[in-house]
């Protein structure tokens, strides 16, 4: 009874497998959102996980009413399963689970395809961890604390962390990657509509762990744009200020 | 038959002595049963700490209490730190590895295998005692003002750069590690060697067989974590950098070295805690195991075989090589094949059985349905991509609670109760057992649930603290609440068990009529020697054959 | 015998802490100091903030045929860059020849199959014609000559732009009538991004295989099973600017093979101990 059930559903799930490698072909070209496809990889997923979970536990359920002991002194009436069926018993379930693994498998790899492989026009911004803050490096010598990007456009994030590990954990994006010394990672996500929310450090990383976090901003591309020229006005004066300290600290030094 | 009296553990000169310097594998047994409760306590004791801390955001400053800093001159998130390092290394490499492989092992393997001790008593007694420093070495962290605050991972650098106290963690490892490797040397010859004449390989009870997979396990994979924690140790006080990009470390290959022991440690908790249901239900059906050598060789050793394999689960979101990832998401999935076999064969021993219900039972039964949960829930932990978002998050966090916090010591306490009676010859199925069952495990429902749907939603692990998600306060109050409960019910099933030993009923030397030779051919509890003449079984023997 | 032990253990100790003396002595003597007056650390690149920076594709070359071609089309296997200008008489042809001399010590991944070289000018000066009698004074051989690829950028804004987001300065000195520029070999992705950057004169043939090994970021075929087991043994030292052997996978393998040998050979020593003697069916056999 159990297993043909999971049959059915591993078949199922085969067909759905098939119909969603015709609807990726369809769309190429075309950006998935990892957060989108996340989202729908999940809700199959759990589906696979409650009816594996509701016909084991409608069994157990079963099992421990019918078989109660009728008397005291009672002892269990079945027998060791001859080589037929303790075979049957083994490589059915097997061949089953394998079946489900393998259904499951596949699902998994063509959401990690769409996780991992960045699209071409993607805009390109740095981040650095530090205990316990994130850096953001927008190019151009602009570096601001929180990330602002523009929607419509897929963002990668290219990551490194100067002290020890952090991960990137962009919960609302259904998207993490870890910051570590030494090494570059990355992490794309696809902001299509304006959304305000945070990205939080998820891999832990000493006192302040639980403060490290900071505003993540998706914005219409006229507001990015307004936001990046204030910023870079903002640099220049800064700049500007700082090698007028500098002639000012030049002049005064021989002085001394 | 004598009765139990007779064979009480009578002390000759002195009581004390006679414990600390027994070789007796029982008594063994019972030392590590109470060292590993003992730790159990305090972490569980960290546990609440950790809940009431995270009951609402923003800092409650009771955590500073937890961990013996009473003068308050840690920040909250440092003592929260060193609360969960505690809580997770105690957990783990002092109660559930010491209770399954130390107490359960050493007291059920010698008895079950119709074996007088162990192969070597003297190791055996020997390993008893370094888990014992293993735990003073651990409860140092409430002394000392730099606590470890590593968790019980230590990833570096972080292990290597903080303040705090890395060595005591190095320690610990190092000494339950030395502890493990001893055992495992002696458990597994005497299963091998050390067997009543008559008893195959096909006639091992389901715990023995467990207890064998556990070990080979700990045999090959200890080493590894040992070495890894090594080299921290070196790159924190020697000045080494083998984990320090800069000089040619990498900071990725420690958290290789680790998950490549720790993810078999998992079941080196999983398979032990398996065996003892196996045996307390198809005591309790009073049935076969269904389709055994399934369940032994396909389920047991195929778990022993691919645990080695699927070590990269834990690093989906550390950048490795993506045909490793997903090549180690179809061998971690390919668990759920001998773990299935593994179900089917104990959901089937309850088919045609005449199952009886004591307080044993009815933990066995929670126990399938915490598999169950924890085994399915572990399936999007497997798939790489799922993986992404609900890394680090307390949906994995309530995970491998389900299993190991719940699962594998409900196991315990199931096989506490079944054995008490083997133990001191008294039953512990005494009304305050039955209202500590329900606090416990109402209450861990209460606790873990709510932790899988903010989870799902993205709350991160290790947070003392949570001022971006506020819309998760109701959760972690209703988690802290539930976690209460099972404090109370772990307290009165302690006391239980206590009053229990001295003042329980006196029951018969076979009280569940089960046919394992623990329970047929020795008293309770056991004299010296186990069985006062060699067992010797017969070809229609097995410990399953009620009919 | 044993006072002999002693002694030449402690010798062995002391000749040990010597070398290593030395070796830290002449390490800190000639490591990555390039002859000039200048500050040798503003011609480093700075590695930790460009590593992981993508090139762009659509950037024009022209190579030494006078063919233009985007960069993305060199892309798809690992790149070895080196950036350059063809009228320089002295360090440049020292860079190139001597990345041609250590890739004839690199065995385990070929030119062309494997990955491609690439050398850049950053001088606008250059055409065709200094391209041309540069790579002749190189006189490459072989698959070398076929895969090695000499060209210079078709904007001068595309020089600046590219030059400066991997991070690579270049100065033209007046007076010595040269750029000062750092000798560096640039290893790219097959998707043209730096993974690591090796400087001429402190590495070796090996390093520049392993770079290499890296620079495919983990995309090996079932086939390169060995070259991956060897890129595993290594890692790059950031400080000494070259691989390193991996202690800790070494001791790692090390202890498996411990605790694999614990479980074997404690079956061993129970098996032929004179305690027990195991019966046929593996049990023990019970004391008289």
């Amino acid at each position: 009874m159990p297993k043909r059930l999971e049959m059915i559903v591993n078949l199922l799930g085969i067909l759905l497998l098939s119909g969603e490698a015709a609807f990726a072909k369809a769309t190429t070209g075309e950006i998935q959102s990892p957060t989108e496809a996340w989202n729908h990889t999940w809700d199959d997923v759990l589906w696979d996980l409650w009816i594996i979970g509701g016909v084991f536990t409608i069994v157990a359920v079963y099992l421990l009413i019918r078989y109660r002991a009728r008397s005291p002194g009672a002892v269990g009436t079945a027998r060791p399963l001859n080589l037929d069926m303790a075979l049957a018993w083994a490589l059915v379930p097997a061949a089953i689970f394998m079946a489900d693994d393998f259904f499951l498998a596949a699902k998994g790899w063509s959401l990690w395809n769409i996780q991992r492989q960045v699209p071409r026009d993607a805009m390109e911004v740095k981040v650095t961890g530090y205990q316990w803050y994130f850096e953001y490096d927008y190019g151009n010598g602009i570096t601001d604390s929180e990330l602002v990007v523009p929607v419509g456009r897929p963002i990668v994030l290219r990551m490194t962390s100067k002290d020890v590990i952090h991960s990137f954990g962009l919960t609302e994006y259904r998207l993490k990657e870890d910051m570590m010394p030494g090494r570059v990672t990355y992490l794309w996500f696809y902001p299509e509509k304006p959304l305000e929310t945070q990205v939080v450090c998820v891999e832990f990383c000493g006192t302040s762990h639980a403060e490290m976090y900071n505003k993540v901003r998706a914005v219409p591309k006229a507001e990015y744009d307004a936001w990046l020229s204030k910023k870079l006005e903002r640099k220049k004066k800064a700049e500007l200020r700082k090698s007028q300290a500098a002639d000012d600290g030049a002049n005064v030094e021989p002085a001394q | 038959m004598t009765t139990a009296t007779e064979f009480a553990p009578a002390p000759r000169r002195s009581g004390i002595k006679e414990w600390i310097f027994t070789t007796d594998h029982k008594r063994i047994g019972i030392l590590y049963l109470v060292g590993a409760m003992a730790a159990f306590v305090v972490a569980g004791i960290m546990g609440l700490g950790i809940r009431i801390e995270q009951m609402s955001p923003g800092e409650s400053g009771l955590i500073n209490y937890f961990v013996g800093d009473f003068a308050q001159t840690m920040t909250t998130g440092a003592a929260y730190n060193a609360a969960l390092y505690f809580h997770g290394a105690a957990m783990i490499l002092a109660f559930l590895i010491p209770a399954l492989t130390g107490f359960a092992a050493n007291y059920l393997v010698p008895l079950m295998i119709g074996a007088p001790d162990v192969a070597f008593p003297r190791i055996n007694a020997l390993s008893l005692w370094l888990f014992y420093a293993a735990i003073l070495v651990a409860l140092l962290t409430f002394v000392i003002p730099d606590k470890p605050d590593i968790m019980w991972t230590g990833y570096p650098p972080y292990s290597i750069t903080t303040s705090a106290n890395t060595a005591f963690y190095v320690f610990t490892v190092h000494l339950i590690g030395f502890a493990s490797i001893l055992g495992a040397v002696n458990f597994l010859i005497t299963i091998i060697y050390m067997r009543a004449p008559g008893m195959g390989w096909n006639k091992m009870n389901m715990f023995v067989w467990t207890t064998f997979g556990a070990f080979v396990i700990q045999i090959v994979f200890v080493p590894v974590l040992a070495a890894a924690v090594t080299l921290l140790l070196l790159d924190k006080y020697v000045g080494t950098g083998f984990f320090d990009p800069t000089r040619g470390g990498d900071v990725l290959l420690y958290q290789n070295l680790f998950w490549f022991y720790s993810h078999p440690a998992v079941y080196v908790i999983f398979l032990p805690a398996i065996g003892l249901l196996f045996d307390i239900i198809a005591t309790q059906a009073k049935n076969y195991i269904f389709n055994y050598k399934a369940a032994v060789y396909g389920g047991i050793l195929g778990i022993v075989v691919i645990t080695g394999e699927v070590w990269v689960h834990h690093l989906y979101i550390a950048g490795m090589p993506n045909w490793i990832s997903i090549g180690m998401m179809v061998t971690t999935l390919l668990i759920s094949v001998p773990v299935g076999l593994i179900l089917i064969s104990l959901w089937g021993t309850l088919y045609k059985g005449a199952i009886t219900y004591n307080v044993s039972m009815w933990y066995a039964v929670v126990c399938l349905f915490l598999i169950l949960a924890g085994g399915l829930t572990g399936i999007p932990l497997a798939i790489t991509s799922l993986t992404v978002h609900l890394s680090e998050t307390s949906f994995v966090h309530a995970h491998f609670h389900f299993i190991m916090g719940l699962m594998a010591t409900f196991a315990v306490f199931a096989a506490v109760y079944h054995w008490f009676p083997k133990m001191t010859g008294r039953s512990a199925d005494i009304p305050i057992a039955k209202i500590a069952f329900w606090f416990t495990v109402i209450g861990s429902q209460v606790t873990f649930l709510p932790l899988f749907l903010i989870g799902i939603k993205g709350m991160p692990r290790r947070y003392w603290d949570y001022a971006m998600f506020p819309e998760f306060e109701p959760y972690h109050l209703i988690a802290t609440f539930g976690s209460a409960l099972v404090a109370v019910g772990v307290t009165l099933m302690i006391v239980g068990w206590i009053y229990a030993a001295f003042r329980g009923p006196k029951v018969s030397t076979n009280p569940w009529n089960s046919k394992s030779l623990e329970w047929t051919h020795t008293e309770s509890p056991p004299g010296p020697g186990n069985f006062q003449r060699p067992v010797r079984v017969d070809e229609s023997w097995t410990p399953y054959n009620y009919n | 015998m044993r006072t002999f032990i002693l002694s030449s253990a402690a010798c062995l100790v002391v000749a040990t802490l010597t070398c290593a003396i030395l070796a830290d002595d002449a390490h800190a003597q000639y490591f990555r100091k390039p002859a000039s007056d200048l500050d040798p650390h503003i011609m480093l690149i700075d590695e930790e903030a460009v590593l992981g920076a993508k090139i762009d594709g659509q950037t024009l070359l022209i190579d030494q045929n006078g063919k233009e071609f985007r960069w993305a089309e060199m892309l798809g296997k690992p790149t070895i860059l080196v950036l350059a200008y063809y009228t320089c008489d002295g360090s440049c042809s020292l860079i190139n020849a001597s990345l041609a001399g250590l890739l004839n010590d690199v065995k385990i991944v070929a030119p062309g199959p494997d990955f491609r070289i690439l050398t850049l000018s950053f001088d606008r000066h250059d055409n065709l014609a200094t391209t041309g009698a540069f790579r002749k004074h190189l006189d490459l051989v072989g698959p070398l000559n076929d895969h090695w690829t000499f060209a210079t950028f078709k904007s001068e804004a595309d020089l600046a732009a590219q030059t400066e987001k991997i991070g690579f300065k270049f100065f033209w000195s007046p007076e010595d009538r040269v750029f000062l520029h750092p000798g560096a070999f640039l290893f790219f992705s097959p998707e043209g991004r730096l993974i690591r950057v090796l400087y001429q004169g402190s590495v070796s043939g090996r390093d520049v295989e392993l770079a290499l090994l890296d620079a495919k970021q983990g995309q090996f075929r079932p086939g390169e099973v060995i070259n991956f087991a060897l890129s595993l043994c290594y890692s790059y030292s950031y400080q000494d600017g070259k691989y390193v052997l991996s202690i800790p996978i070494v001791i790692g393998l090390g202890a498996l093979g411990i605790g694999l040998a614990t479980l074997f050979g404690s079956m061993l020593f129970y098996k032929f101990s004179t305690r027990t003697k195991p019966t046929k069916d593996g049990s023990h056999a019970e004391a008289a």
